[in-house]
């Protein structure tokens, strides 16, 4: 059966966190609502996250994986560069230094750290991303979107849910 | 690769110089200056100037502190009192003035090597500090931390500069030395170019070089021999001889002349509380009267 | 008094700060106009220094470093703020740095900008600056690693390249924001590929926090190392007046006061410029201004620190170059800087001044030159007075070369922070979003409470 998207508008989170509750509440055939249902916000509210059950975040696996990388790589490239270059003393110190390896092991810890986190973040936030079919640019000002897919057939009834909480507008995806 | 060189060569990597390190085999050059015979007259500077194509800046670039000077005669007044810093209060002491020749003084642990970004400065298996002219930058950080400020500059493109080598002057450079262009650091190699060239010749004869076969430029035009250039390791040498009549060691901090009163010894290095273990021992002064 | 008007609505606040991006007051044109003017002086002394060697700069035997390195750790220095504002605030929960801490991170951005520049104009051989970079190559040859220039290289770069990142990644809603608002044209297409296809969804925002306080909790420690290791760059050394234990906090104090002197200046600037005066309210001044008094004491006790452990030290050199600073030729300025780092700051303690803009513009202005001058007098007093007496110089005086290219420094800084001002928005849309919402929230609960509605502090 064909799915299609509904994108709701509401003007405060109490509103929205009203309709996700009825949503978890209620079984529609059809519709999944730990799958199917989209939060969109202007700002960052994690009590909204929270209703909508726990997802856990992996950027910090990313961010320790790329810290230590960074560390080890900087310390054996900077030793093998020493080591082999020229084996020639310097004022007096030895060929490997631990003091100014490990400034730079700790910048390198950082340096990958960041990148990599950086890049977990894009992997995990799914960006750069598609934008997806239903948007409308007030969730980027003052209003909290709900874009739920669901079958043909509970469209109807979800739309029933958001006119009930007072939607400011429902956008609908053109039936395939 | 990298890392099995680092473990197997991994003591090789880690010792220090030179306290605690295995002395310099077979050469370690070295030098000694009378300060009791120099009289000051600049020779060494000259033929310094000659050997090793230094620039000659000229008197404006020389007042802004451009000059190029390798090997530089210092000379001081005397003061009433060496405790004070106040100067003379008569303008000519009847001493006459102190003269030391000054050069790079060839750091066991030079401070400019550690500094380098990009590494163009580094200790020789022979004992010198080696300037690497292609591969400086130019950040001028080796001088920052020069105790002795035996590090020259330059400021700016002198074999293009007109007057620096007029042109008869240009047959005279020496075609053993590059010409360095602006943005290099420069300083007192030991007159490398003649020390490798002796090493060369002698590899022939499957031997190592003796004692006197290779003189530095300052060393051989000093009218009173002040200056003496050797090998250290060579207990043969003049230089040694000197180091050990004096009792300085190499990698001590505080020569017996200072640990001592009345020891008679007249053997010493600048700055040595600094730790840098300089090459080159100086024996002051010990006449009263100007010469 | 409150940090911001809670009931402003959302909707507004967009259309105001989208408005930054598009009709400044005539000041920025002028702003602008003078800053390029003063590139182009720069620009011509870089010139000629490449052309005829470093000698034009007036640097000699012994005074290798002056000014260039001088405002080298002025410009890093200045970076540190951004830092602080945004992730030292930010792990804090101090909500009052959200409609300031874009900019101040900009500046930490354009700033280090500035600073690499002066590293290249300082080198002899800018040609070939790329033999201090670890690139593999065919001959083997590496850099030395053992040289706190290096790094200082790395270490820069490191922070450069986080503090972009954490500008952009603390951005790309508001990018958003502009995506969905700007008229057709470059700068939409700008935004639509920079904001990522961001749009809101929890999955995005979720991600982000976690990343937003992961970078915030690297770059605190990364902050404090960099001007370290520039610290390192003196302390490393042997110098007399550089090889000090307490110079890397001492460096980390300074750089956070200059920074925050240079946030006041920008915030004045700013506020009037882009009509900002809602969102960069007095009482937020009034909280920098405080934080701004609280680092200077803080840098007023190392610096007298340094000078108390150098003069009950035994290191006759080390003492010589203190009384030289003191008494030389560099005595004007060595005592400009104290009064202009420690005396002035103490105006910054009365309530009245600390709303007080033009008072303030003066005095961030004042303060900040009491930092350049406390670096210029930690680079040249020392060459200046050295170990060696027979290399005493005390007569160098920088060349126009060295003064014409820190001059044009202010303007590159101020043309690429002028910009990025009116291309991107400089107010977090997003955020005072989230500090509106939360303070009336807080004000509402305290309402219902029965207690009376005070400010949120």
């Amino acid at each position: 059966m064909s799915q299609r998207h509904l994108l709701a508008l509401f003007s405060n989170f109490d509103e929205a966190e009203q309709v996700i509750k009825e949503l978890r509440n209620t079984s529609i055939k059809g519709f999944d609502v730990n799958n199917d249902l989209v939060v969109k916000s202007p700002i960052e509210h994690p009590e909204v996250e929270e209703m909508l059950g726990d997802k856990p975040v992996y950027v910090q696996w990313f961010t320790l994986f790329g810290a230590l990388m960074g560390g080890l790589l900087g310390f054996f490239l900077i030793s093998g560069a020493q080591a082999n270059f020229y084996e020639q003393i310097k004022g007096g110190k030895p060929i490997v230094p631990f003091p100014p390896n490990f400034v730079l092991t700790y910048e390198m810890f950082i340096l990958g750290g960041v990148f990599i986190t950086i890049l977990g973040f894009l992997v995990c936030a799914g960006l750069p991303a598609r934008r997806s079919p239903l948007y409308s640019s007030k969730v980027s000002e003052d209003q909290i979107g709900i874009l739920v897919k669901a079958d043909d057939a509970a469209i109807s009834t979800l739309k029933n849910i958001f006119t009930k909480h007072e939607a400011l507008e429902i956008q609908e995806e053109a039936g395939k | 690769m990298s890392v099995t060189n680092l473990l197997e060569n991994w003591s090789e990597f880690r010792h220090a110089h030179p306290v605690g390190d295995v002395p310099h085999d077979p050469y370690k050059w070295a030098m000694s200056i009378d300060l009791d015979a120099c009289t000051g007259c600049n020779a060494c500077s000259v033929a310094c100037y000659a050997e090793n194509n230094l620039p000659v800046v000229g008197k404006e670039k020389y007042a802004a502190g451009h000059s190029m000077h390798w090997m530089r005669i210092e000379r001081y007044w005397p003061v009433d009192d060496t405790t004070s810093l106040e100067p003379a209060t008569r303008e000519f002491p009847d001493q006459g003035a102190q003269f030391l020749p000054m050069m790079c003084q060839q750091c066991e642990a030079a401070p400019c090597e550690t500094v380098c970004p990009v590494g163009a400065t580094n200790h020789t298996p022979d004992g010198l500090n080696s300037q690497a002219y292609n591969r400086c930058v130019g950040s001028r950080y080796c001088s920052a931390n020069c105790p002795f400020k035996v590090r020259y500059f330059n400021w700016y493109d002198y074999p293009t500069t007109e007057n620096v080598w007029p042109a008869e002057m240009t047959q005279q450079l020496n075609p053993d030395i590059t010409l360095r262009s602006k943005g290099v650091m420069e300083k007192c190699t030991f007159c490398v170019q003649r020390i490798r060239a002796g090493e060369r010749s002698v590899k022939n004869e499957g031997r190592v070089l003796k004692d006197g076969e290779v003189q530095t430029a300052c060393q051989q035009v000093c009218p009173t021999g002040a200056i003496t250039f050797g090998n250290l390791i060579d207990s043969e040498s003049k230089v040694h001889q000197q180091w050990k009549a004096q009792r300085v060691e190499l990698t001590a901090d505080e020569q017996e002349k200072d640990k001592e009163a009345d020891s008679g010894l007249r053997g010493y290095r600048i700055l040595e509380e600094l730790r840098a273990y300089p090459s080159v021992m100086y024996m002051e002064r010990v006449r009263e009267s100007a010469i | 008094m409150k940090d911001i008007n809670e009931d402003i609505a959302w909707a507004k606040i967009n259309k105001d700060v989208l408005k930054s991006l598009e009709s400044p007051r005539k000041l920025y044109w002028v702003i602008l106009a003078v800053a390029i003017a003063m590139i182009s002086v720069a620009v011509g002394c870089e010139v000629y220094q490449y052309n005829m060697g470093m000698g034009v700069s007036n640097l000699n035997n012994p005074h290798v470093w002056g000014l260039y390195i001088a405002t080298f750790i002025f410009w890093i220095g200045m970076s540190h703020s951004g830092t602080l504002l945004s992730a030292i605030l930010h792990l804090m929960h101090a909500d009052w740095r959200k409609p300031i801490y874009r900019f101040a991170e900009a500046m930490t951005t354009f700033s280090l900008m500035t600073a690499g520049l002066f590293v290249m104009v300082h080198l002899g051989r800018l040609w070939q600056f790329y033999y201090s970079l670890p690139y593999p190559n065919d001959r083997g040859l590496w850099p030395n690693f053992q040289s706190p220039l290096l790094w200082d290289a790395m270490a820069i770069f490191t922070y450069l390249s986080s503090s972009i990142l954490f500008l952009f990644v603390g951005m790309i809603p508001d990018l958003a924001i502009c995506r969905d608002n700007m008229h057709d044209g470059w700068r939409k297409k700008l935004y639509t590929w920079l904001s990522l296809g961001w749009e809101g969804t929890d999955r995005q925002w979720r991600n982000f926090r976690i990343t937003y306080l992961t970078i915030a909790c690297f770059l605190i420690p990364l902050a404090v190392s960099v001007h370290s290791i520039v610290a390192s760059d003196f302390a490393m050394s042997q110098q007399p007046g550089w090889h000090v234990t307490s110079f890397p906090p001492y460096f980390v104090a300074g750089a956070l006061y200059s920074g925050c002197a240079a946030i006041i200046t920008l915030f004045i600037i700013l506020r009037y410029t882009f009509k900002f005066e809602e969102y960069m309210t007095l009482s937020i001044l009034k909280k920098t201004v405080r934080l701004t008094f609280a680092i200077a004491m803080i840098w007023t006790y190392l610096n007298a620190i340094e000078f108390a452990s150098v003069w009950y030290g035994h290191d006759q050199p080390s003492k010589d170059v203190l009384i030289q600073k003191a008494t030389g030729p560099y005595a004007p300025f060595w005592w400009g800087m104290i009064f202009c780092g420690s005396i002035v700051p103490l105006m910054l303690a009365f309530k009245r001044f600390q709303t007080n803009i033009p008072v303030l513009l003066v005095t961030s202005l004042l303060l900040n030159l009491g930092m350049w001058l406390e670096r210029w007098m930690i680079v040249a007093p020392t060459f200046s007075h050295g170990y060696y007496p027979w290399t005493w110089d005390h007569n160098q005086w920088p060349s126009w070369v060295q003064w014409g290219i820190v001059f044009g420094s202010f303007g590159w800084f101020t043309l690429l922070f002028m910009v990025f001002c009116k291309v991107f928005p400089s107010v977090s849309m997003y955020e005072v979003k989230e500090m509106v919402y939360h303070r009336s929230r807080a004000t509402k609960k305290l309402e219902a409470s029965g207690m009376q509605a005070k400010g949120a502090h």
